[in-house]
């Protein structure tokens, strides 16, 4: 990298150049490596997918890439770890070898010879349950994908393209910019070979370890379990069904499809109003010059954010009660009373379909809003005095002043609060399942709640088809979160993740 | 207040300043009467009617009914062991992490940093966790509510942050006075952190006391249930114990007031810290 003010070749992960003292920006060149990962990865799902199949017929388990002989996958497995490997180690020039490894021993494998298709299951000899297999053309295959065995190739051509254009692209960058750092700019460890570095930060491996072992356990292993998306899985024993579930959810479940509109709907509305909440009771709150005030208001506005949602439900349900405890029905009643109206009917808010969705606006805007000033807060707390003391000069009264200098200035901060935010759309769970109930089912349904309940909710767990749904939602999630992130980078230039 | 704008700025009072002194008021009460009424009700006797804001007939029995009731008490001691352990357990994680994410020259450290990242972009999502949890036999034991919970890789990378603040002549003067990597991590790192520190084991406080959801999908076993889930089924499902003669209305109000009274009480004295992870974690240049 080189500083933009005098062009200095500049140490790696500098923040200021060491000889003009420029700050150096770290929007670097993007690195395109995350999607030659990306793929390899894709690729070695869909290389995993033969094990849901869960058969004691081990050869019949690579049938999908029509491997007879297991060493292939073995060999097209060790290429994918070998491809991500490298562009982690930064030695893309390497991993685009391997990608074409794994990508000639796939299509080797695909052609070799006839395609096997999952046939159901069969009763063997003895009582044992065997999986059987029909012989199928390539162009039976292309047709056929939703009967199951097409899925995994699907899966791994996908993967493998992708692969291949990160590798690529990750190349071209390569032999575009040879990067030369000036050696007296790098620490004296960079001489030292790798293994003498590993030897000399062996604690830290140590140190590493605790939150190495957490992750693989509860965030990587939960992943491998995607598997079961295609399989059918009712308590135990999963076999192989291909996808199924998704043409399920696609065409026939409109739960599924309510669901996830709910989802869209409460979180997207949500996140619009308590940003803009936020936005306005920000800018308010900015104009108040008394210190002892705000610091008051700041403490009672930020409140509720650590009342979970259970004692949010609670205090609103309490509050909200139809019955005359109710505090919201009561007064409601009273104002009507003077107006003549009918005071004796209170209103379900929480337990009509009509009053739900405003209902769980207003509570949403009620606990989070207040928490949500904090960063435009800081920001405004940033802006120059000497901006207002000109526009003052100029004549401009209060709300020129917001509309003209404090606004511009939230811009930013607001851009980024919704991509922070947009982000984490379909994460919505806890706040949708305390407040909802069996009379709002349709409107309050959302998909994490259609999981829960499809799979705790009593009756027979149809793990398969809960996780298909879960993935779903987590791809749709990781896209939104990708997005995100590179809007951030462009806005910010610093990405959310 | 109004009187000061007038001297700086010479000109005739404004009414923006008390208009907005006004709304902010009324945001206040907002905010306060909600819980107000709810207080008032813990306190009342006859768990009273919509519009009072006072109790009626002053008691604490609905606070003596969950200090003294086993099955009121029981899940509050299980929120604070759960609190007290995870937050230990996710702190250290979260320390330990994010101190081996700044060594940046580490062989395998970008690896480690986009192992972490990666599982911000993607998750395996409710039902492979829970079959996880039965694989490891963690159903129905407090672990399968601390361990997911405590490995926070958002705290993680705020720890990291922080930590990224700390000027890097100080781990130079340090390592050529011959310090070891341990040594400064000790000696400097933490004794520099401990802002940091309180504010991220806040944080890890406020999850593991509001946690919820993780009792809910893992834990199927009455006496291991938490203070929220006991909050739940009391207010929301009208699950109540016997409670002598103590309007049940009451109880659940005692009961809510008591879910939030830990963080009430710590809040107003602690909330810079709480304020300050927010920003470090959105706004870091």
């Amino acid at each position: 990298m080189q500083c933009k003010s005098c062009n200095t070749e500049l140490p790696k992960h500098a923040k200021v150049c060491p000889k003009c003292g420029a700050k150096v920006s770290d929007k670097g060149p993007q690195n395109l490596k995350v999607i030659a990962i990306a793929g390899a990865v894709i690729a070695f799902i869909g290389g995993l997918l033969p094990f849901v199949q869960n058969t004691g017929d081990v050869e019949k388990a690579y049938s999908f890439m029509n491997i007879q002989m297991p060493v292939f996958w073995y060999l097209y497995m060790i290429a994918l770890v070998a491809t991500i490997l490298l562009c982690v180690a930064k030695k893309e020039k390497l991993s685009i070898i391997t990608t074409a490894i794994a990508g000639v021993i796939f299509a080797v494998a695909f052609f070799v010879s006839p395609f096997a298709e999952y046939a159901g299951r069969q009763q063997g000899k003895g009582g044992t349950v065997i999986n059987k297999y029909n012989n199928v053309m390539l162009s039976d295959l292309l047709s056929n994908g939703e009967n199951g065995i097409g899925m995994g190739t699907f899966v791994v051509i996908i993967g493998l393209i992708v692969a291949i254009i990160g590798v690529f692209f990750d190349l071209l960058k390569y032999f575009k910019k040879e990067i030369n750092v000036d050696a007296k700019y790098m620490t004296n460890s960079i001489n030292k070979s790798v293994w003498s570095m590993v030897y000399y930060y062996r604690w830290f491996y140590v140190m590493f370890l605790p939150a190495l072992i957490f992750v693989l356990l509860f965030n990587y292993w939960p992943m491998l379990g995607l598997r079961y998306a295609f399989t059918s899985y009712k308590i135990t024993n999963p076999y192989y069904i291909g996808i199924t579930h998704f043409h399920e959810m696609a065409t026939a479940d409109i739960y599924f499809w309510t669901a996830f509109k709910n989802t869209l709907y409460l979180s997207i509305i949500k996140l619009i109003l308590n940003t803009g909440a936020a936005v306005i009771i920000s800018l308010l709150l900015h104009e108040i010059s008394n210190i002892i005030f705000k610091k008051t208001v700041q403490t009672i506005i930020y409140l509720p954010h650590f009342m979970s949602w259970v004692v949010t439900a609670s205090l609103f349900r309490l509050i909200l009660a139809p019955s005359s405890s109710g505090m919201v029905n009561t007064f409601l009643a009273e104002v009507l009373g003077m107006f003549g109206g009918n005071p004796s009917n209170g209103i379900f808010f929480l337990g009509d379909p009509r009053y739900w969705v405003g209902s769980y606006f207003v509570i949403n805007v009620w606990k989070d809003t207040g928490w949500g000033t904090i960063l435009f807060l800081a920001t405004l707390s940033g802006i120059s005095p000497e901006l207002y003391e000109a526009a003052e000069i100029d004549g401009a009264n209060r709300f020129n002043k917001m509309r003209y200098i404090t606004l511009p200035a939230l811009t930013n901060t607001i851009i980024t609060v919704f991509i922070l935010n947009l982000a984490k759309v379909m994460n919505l769970f806890e706040s949708v399942f305390v407040l909802m109930n069996d009379a709002v089912y349709d409107v309050s349904n959302v998909l994490q709640t259609f999981v829960y309940y499809k799979t705790f909710g009593g009756g027979r767990p149809d793990y398969g088809y809960t996780t298909a749904v879960g993935l779903f939602r987590s791809v749709v999630s990781g896209v939104l979160v990708i997005i995100c992130n590179y809007a951030s980078k462009k806005v910010r230039g610093r990405g959310i993740v | 207040m109004s009187e000061i704008v007038v001297k700086k700025k010479k000109k005739k009072v404004k009414v923006f300043p008390i208009v907005n002194a006004i709304v902010f008021i009324l945001i206040s009460l907002i905010i306060l009467v909600p819980m107000w009424k709810v207080i008032v009700d813990s306190f009342d006797a006859r768990a009273g009617y919509g519009m009072l804001f006072w109790p009626q007939v002053f008691s604490i029995n609905g606070y003596k009914e969950v200090v003294t009731n086993a099955v009121l008490y029981k899940p509050f001691l299980i929120s604070v062991f759960v609190t007290a352990v995870g937050s230990l357990l996710g702190l250290t994680l979260a320390t330990l992490g994010a101190y081996v994410l700044i060594q940046y020259e580490m062989p395998g450290r970008n690896f480690f940093a986009n192992m972490l990242l990666f599982t911000m972009i993607f998750n395996g999502g409710m039902i492979p966790t829970y079959l996880v949890m039965k694989n490891l036999h963690l159903l129905n034991t407090l672990g399968a509510v601390i361990f997911p919970l405590a490995i926070n890789v958002y705290n993680l990378v705020l720890m990291r942050n922080f930590f990224e603040g700390i000027p890097g002549s100080l781990f130079e003067a340090a390592q050529i006075d011959g310090c070891s990597p341990m040594g400064i991590f000790f000696k400097i790192v933490l004794p520099l952190s401990k802002a940091a520190i309180a504010s991220i084991g806040l944080m890890f406080m406020v999850t593991f006391w509001n946690d919820y959801t993780n009792f809910k999908i893992y834990i199927n076993d009455n006496s291991l249930f938490n203070f929220q889930i006991k909050l739940r089924s009391l207010v929301m499902d009208n699950d109540m114990p016997d409670v002598g003669g103590v309007d049940p209305n009451t109880v659940k109000n005692a009961a809510t007031i008591v879910a939030i009274l830990p963080f009430m009480i710590m809040y107003p004295f602690l909330q810079d810290y709480f304020v300050q992870g927010v920003n470090v974690g959105a706004v870091k240049e």
